[in-house]
């Protein structure tokens, strides 16, 4: 390495980096943990919905979704990111994440909606369109992020543009309140991406 | 054997708020401006009448309402795609 | 007790977001009122009836499965209207509108 000029350094890490961010596929799941992950969501989902608890019911159901998640394993957990212990890593998720995320969520939607109600009342309103930045770059990621960031106040996702290094989104925000991107970023997204980088890529 | 239909439960008077409000929205599909507008009091519309069903299913220990509210509900999000995807075409009409 | 709390909070979102619905501008911030409005009040109602009602434990998660698909679905067919309003050629409110100036 000591052969090659300061001045294409930088440059050839900067690909090899990209060149790692393209083939993510190997850092991802391994196939059979996605068919049990898959199977196992199925599962709970047939139990709910048949709502009964009979043998044959949920032998059936065992089968069938089997079956399915032979088909459609790829569907759901292609994005998951591959770190640690499989163990550790779906209890973590189960009992800290998903809470977490439920928690913060539930009191983002109280308080976008009674800022609705203020917006509806008074009519004091800014609107435009801004564009903002992410570190995902992934389907589920990203569509997760951008569901969430249309039930916080005041926003409003319109499209996204999914690229490797940086992904952009275009928000419609009620009120106005700055124009920079990485400011706007940290007040509209908040703790929202930093959690989303846990699971996702 | 007189079964009495008067508001005697909470739930049966936000029944008749919901579908009050939704009343209130018909202005929006029939005088909006553009069709999207028309898209958006419609899609409104139909997500109120899915909790009109879900009381229902409570009120009448009816179980099965329950599925045919959900089926409603993604019924009504195809429906609101389709439509969106036309739109992009650039043929408001 | 507090289940008739939650029935109130979901009335109240639900007249709220009828009254954003008719008194918006245009589209998008109709879209705003529509969306956030409706899914709060549903999940609230939606809630209520799981708590009050005495049906077996698999029937009562019913209603949640149902608020959570209306979580999960509203803001998807919101995100898709206001990208074909946009692309069919509605000018939004306001004055900034980057989406339009990157050629969008």
């Amino acid at each position: 390495m000591s052969r090659i000029p300061h001045y294409l350094k930088e440059r050839i890490e900067e690909i090899n980096k990209r060149a790692l961010l393209y083939n993510y596929e190997v850092h991802t799941l391994p196939k059979w943990e996605k068919v049990i992950i898959t199977w196992i969501a199925l599962i709970i989902f047939w139990m709910i919905v048949s709502a009964s608890i009979e043998w044959q019911n949920i032998l059936v159901g065992t089968i069938v979704t089997f079956l399915v998640s032979l088909l459609m394993y790829d569907m759901f957990t292609n994005d998951i990111r591959r770190k640690g212990n499989v163990i550790v890593k779906a209890l973590r998720i189960t009992f800290l994440y998903i809470p977490q995320y439920i928690f913060i969520m539930a009191f983002r939607l109280l308080e976008s909606n009674l800022k609705v109600l203020k917006h509806a009342i008074l009519m004091d309103i800014n609107p435009g369109i801004i564009k903002i930045d992410s570190d995902l770059h992934s389907h589920t990621g990203l569509t997760i992020l951008a569901n969430s960031i249309t039930l916080t106040p005041g926003t409003l996702t319109i499209d996204t543009v999914r690229q490797l290094d940086e992904s952009k989104l275009y928000v419609h925000w009620i009120d106005i309140e700055t124009l920079d991107r990485t400011k706007a970023g940290q007040i509209i997204k908040g703790g929202l991406e930093e959690w989303l980088k846990n699971i996702f890529w | 054997m007189v079964e009495e239909y008067i508001l005697v439960s909470p739930f049966e008077l936000v029944l008749f708020i919901v579908l009050f409000t939704s009343i209130i929205l018909i202005y929006r599909v029939i005088f909006g401006p553009t069709t999207p507008d028309r898209i958006v009091g419609f899609n409104t519309i139909s997500t109120k009448i899915t909790v009109v069903i879900a009381i229902l299913a409570f009120l009448k220990n009816e179980h099965v309402l329950i599925d045919l509210a959900i089926v409603l509900l993604m019924v009504n999000a195809l429906g609101s795609l389709i439509l969106a995807k036309h739109f992009e075409r650039g043929d408001t009409r | 007790m507090i289940e008739y709390l939650f029935l109130l909070l979901g009335i109240i979102l639900m007249i709220s977001g009828s009254l954003g619905v008719l008194r918006f501008p245009d589209v998008y911030t109709r879209l705003h009122a529509s969306t956030k409005c409706d899914t709060g009040g549903a999940m609230s109602i939606l809630i209520a009836l799981a708590m009050v009602s005495e049906a077996p434990m698999l029937i009562k998660v019913k209603f949640l499965i149902l608020a959570f698909l209306i979580a999960m679905i509203n803001p998807m067919v919101a995100h898709a209207i206001a990208r074909g309003a946009h692309k069919s050629g509605i000018k939004p409110e306001g004055v900034i509108d980057v989406y339009a100036r990157d050629g969008f």
